[in-house]
């Protein structure tokens, strides 16, 4: 057992892996930089570099040496008539490159300028401290085509001029680029993130400043305390309907539950609860409508958290029941002269086992997210209301912890499930 | 083994004894019925659509009208009433029909192929394409459904290309599934040996003579999956980020619950109906379908 525990475990590394990955690249490569998500439109380029610095997502993506920054966003002159046009430098005019904030102190940054003049011209780098001589002037034999200058800041980069170019002659500048270089070739968002994951750090939020491993452990509480009722309230009616639906197989009183199975999942999940708050909480005030304060308060969400997933839960239960209802050891027992209720509950039962166990602890990790409605429907201050907010106000960070979250307790789950399989069943062989 | 292959009803292949045990019962006939007529009310709604965005209007369903707002429904030209701001609540449905019917095609139309052709290559040639696929779709399963669905969409950005991404790249996994077991269970039929003997490519193999034993699994999914995208799609749109801007289902709800407690029911009850009904017939028609066509899939369905 312990090996192939060991073995299952060794298994789900790949699978981790790929959660990883796909996080990764759904919250990185596909949606880019959520700066300007949360912190709105008018934020300052400084506090947008600011927040990539704190997530780290002002690095290359998976591997590399330059990285752009919000200091100098790129410009290309497009063709003439186009929206930015060329910059024309008259002639001996110099070009500071602009800089939206200080560049850092002691780092290396490469900048280059798309330069096209008439003829060969000379011209020439200038940057560094203005207090002082300029640090360094490179002269360019020719200004003509890209000009590149690699140069590194000192200890206090916003007292220094930044990179100016100058030409002897007439020139204009069609575009100009300005990389930072990172500290080495892995310092990566991929590896950030991967970091960041080894320490189980999930990050902060935007909206609240917390730590999400802080938000995700004071949410989890009434999560629970309402998906864990809403479960075991829905799996023992489900699965006594279905032994009910077995024992009176094809009669109308199974027809008929049948039939309101489907109408029951084919309601709307958020009219049940829409409904149920205003008749029941409302209009005839059986229910508190809103809040957290008692046991109270979780009954009318249990209630119709049950009711809502009742017709899945009992149709699935069925058929498992059915599937054993027809195997011959049911019509030896009823052979025997055993009851219907010896049969189902002696015979039936444990033989559906196994499916029900399979389906019920593959639904255990999605009670964690608690019931993302419900939670903000009635105010309970659990993990599904947060992810509401959190996708509402784009926080990434928590919508990503507890994506995470939630995936690893799936994996965990599916483990758990083989693992039953392996306990319940003789027939299941640990190979 | 191979002879179960051969249908046992004395004329006409699989899809037509499945038409004709279909027909045979009238509540499935209704439940088809109710599908066309969707299907014909969301083409209107696009045709409405198209013609007054053609004739640059604000058509009657955006009409704001505050003087007719709160008209109850049997009113004169608005059978359906109106809503807080005046506008036809009937109209308003018909356009949640034109996009939740978009959602249901859209989403399958991204969900069926990815799933279809990774479920045909992993289950055909097995080894390492195999191990590559059901790494990926295992990798998929693990993703926490909805939050992830919610979670693409907010990436991609509110709006119905979100609801579309985020429904349609997550729904291929079962899908794939069932199309990998079941492809394995043919690739060494006989009739598959057969055609390899002709000489016939793996692609000719696969997608001509394979696909076609398996397509009924296609048609059991796209029924069942077409009502649980409308499904995600309301809830979505409810939540705002969704649909924008437009009579969706899901903003008709999120409208009307606010009115409720005003006692203005209608447009609650007008969008609940619609959706149940929808909703129902497919539900129903799916489950007919997959009795008729595969009565396994009923125990070995996941999702």
């Amino acid at each position: 057992m312990t090996r192939y525990i060991l073995r299952r475990l060794l298994h789900m590394i790949p699978t981790l892996f790929g959660v990883l990955l796909i996080t990764f690249i759904l919250f990185n490569v596909v949606g880019g930089s959520p700066a300007s998500m949360s912190l709105g439109k008018n934020a300052s380029p400084q506090s947008l570099e600011e927040f990539d610095e704190e997530r780290g997502i002002n690095k290359p993506l998976i591997f590399g040496l330059w990285t752009t920054t919000r200091a100098c966003p790129d410009w290309k002159a497009d063709s003439p008539g186009g929206r930015t046009p060329p910059r024309v430098l008259a002639a001996g005019q110099a070009f500071a490159v602009p800089l939206h904030f200080p560049l850092r102190p002691g780092t290396r940054y490469r900048v280059r300028l798309d330069v096209a003049a008439g003829k060969a011209n000379t011209a020439e780098w200038t940057w560094g401290p203005t207090n002082a001589l300029l640090r360094r002037a490179v002269q360019v034999a020719s200004g003509n085509g890209p000009q590149v200058l690699d140069f590194a800041t000192g200890a206090d980069p916003s007292r220094e001029q930044p990179p100016t170019f100058s030409v002897a002659g007439a020139a204009t500048l069609e575009g100009c680029t300005l990389r930072r270089r990172v500290r080495h070739i892995a310092d990566s968002q991929f590896v950030h993130f991967l970091g960041q994951m080894v320490r189980l750090d999930l990050g902060t939020s935007m909206a609240t400043n917390q730590r999400v491993t802080t938000m995700l452990k004071a949410g989890i509480g009434p999560s629970l305390m309402l998906t864990v009722p809403i479960f075991l309230g829905e799996v023992a009616i489900a699965v006594v309907l279905a032994l009910f639906c077995a024992w009176q197989r094809n009669r109308w009183t199974d027809r008929t539950l049948v039939v309101t199975a489907v109408v029951l999942m084919s309601v709307n999940y958020l009219v049940w609860i829409i409904l149920g708050q205003f008749v029941l909480a409302f209009k005839l005030q059986w229910f508190p409508i809103w809040g957290f304060e008692s046991w109270r308060y979780l009954l009318l969400p249990v209630t119709i958290g049950i009711v809502s997933g009742l017709g899945t839960n009992l149709r699935f239960y069925r058929t498992v029941m059915l599937d054993e209802m027809y195997r011959d050891y049911v019509r030896t027992a009823y052979a025997k002269g055993l009851g219907a209720g010896g049969v189902l509950f002696k015979h039936v039962l444990p033989n559906a086992m196994i499916p029900i166990i399979t389906n019920t602890v593959i639904a255990l990790p999605f009670l964690y997210t608690g019931s993302l409605l419900l939670e903000s429907f009635f105010g309970i201050p659990g993990l599904g209301g947060m992810s509401v907010n959190a996708i509402n106000s784009a926080d990434v960070d928590v919508v990503r912890g507890i994506v995470l979250i939630g995936a690893v307790l799936y994996m965990g789950a599916n483990l758990l499930t083989d693992l039953c399989y392996a306990a319940v069943d003789p027939r299941v062989r640990l190979e | 083994m191979n002879s179960v292959q051969t249908t046992h009803e004395p004329d006409g292949t699989l899809w037509g004894s499945a038409w004709r045990d279909l027909r045979r019962r009238p509540l499935v006939r209704f439940c088809l019925g109710v599908i066309v007529l969707f299907t014909l009310v969301a083409a209107y709604g696009e045709v409405v659509y198209r013609w007054n965005r053609l004739r640059d209007v604000t058509p009657s369903y955006q009409k704001v009208d505050l003087e007719r707002r709160y008209l109850p429904p049997g009113t004169a030209g608005h059978w359906l009433g109106t809503d807080n701001l005046g506008r036809d609540v009937a109209a308003r449905v018909v356009q949640g029909a034109r996009i939740a019917f978009q959602v249901g095609v859209v989403t399958a139309l991204i969900a069926i192929p990815i799933g279809v052709v990774l479920g045909c290559l992993a289950g055909y040639f097995g080894g390492r394409a195999d191990d590559w696929i059901v790494w990926l779709y295992s990798t998929v399963a693990c993703m926490p459904g909805l939050l992830f669905i919610l979670a693409i969409s907010m990436v991609v950005g509110k709006g119905l290309l979100g609801v579309y991404l985020g429904i349609g790249l997550t729904t291929w996994v079962g899908l794939c599934r069932l199309i990998r077991a079941e492809v394995m269970k043919h690739r060494d039929r006989a009739y598959v040996l057969a055609a390899r003997s002709l000489g016939y490519g793996d692609g000719r193999i696969l997608f001509r003579h394979i696909l076609p034993n398996v397509l009924h699994i296609v048609i059991i999914t796209f029924s069942l999956r077409f009502p649980a995208a409308i499904g995600t799609e309301v809830f979505m749109s409810f939540l705002g980020i969704g649909v924008q801007g437009e009579p969706s289902w899901g903003v008709m709800i999120g409208n009307a619950r606010l009115r409720l407690w005003q006692g203005v029911w209608w447009e609650m009850a007008a969008v609940t109906v619609a959706i149940l009904v929808v909703v129902l017939a497919f539900n129903l028609v799916g489950d007919a379908l997959r009795d008729a066509l595969d009565p396994r899939l009923r125990a070995r369905e996941t999702t």
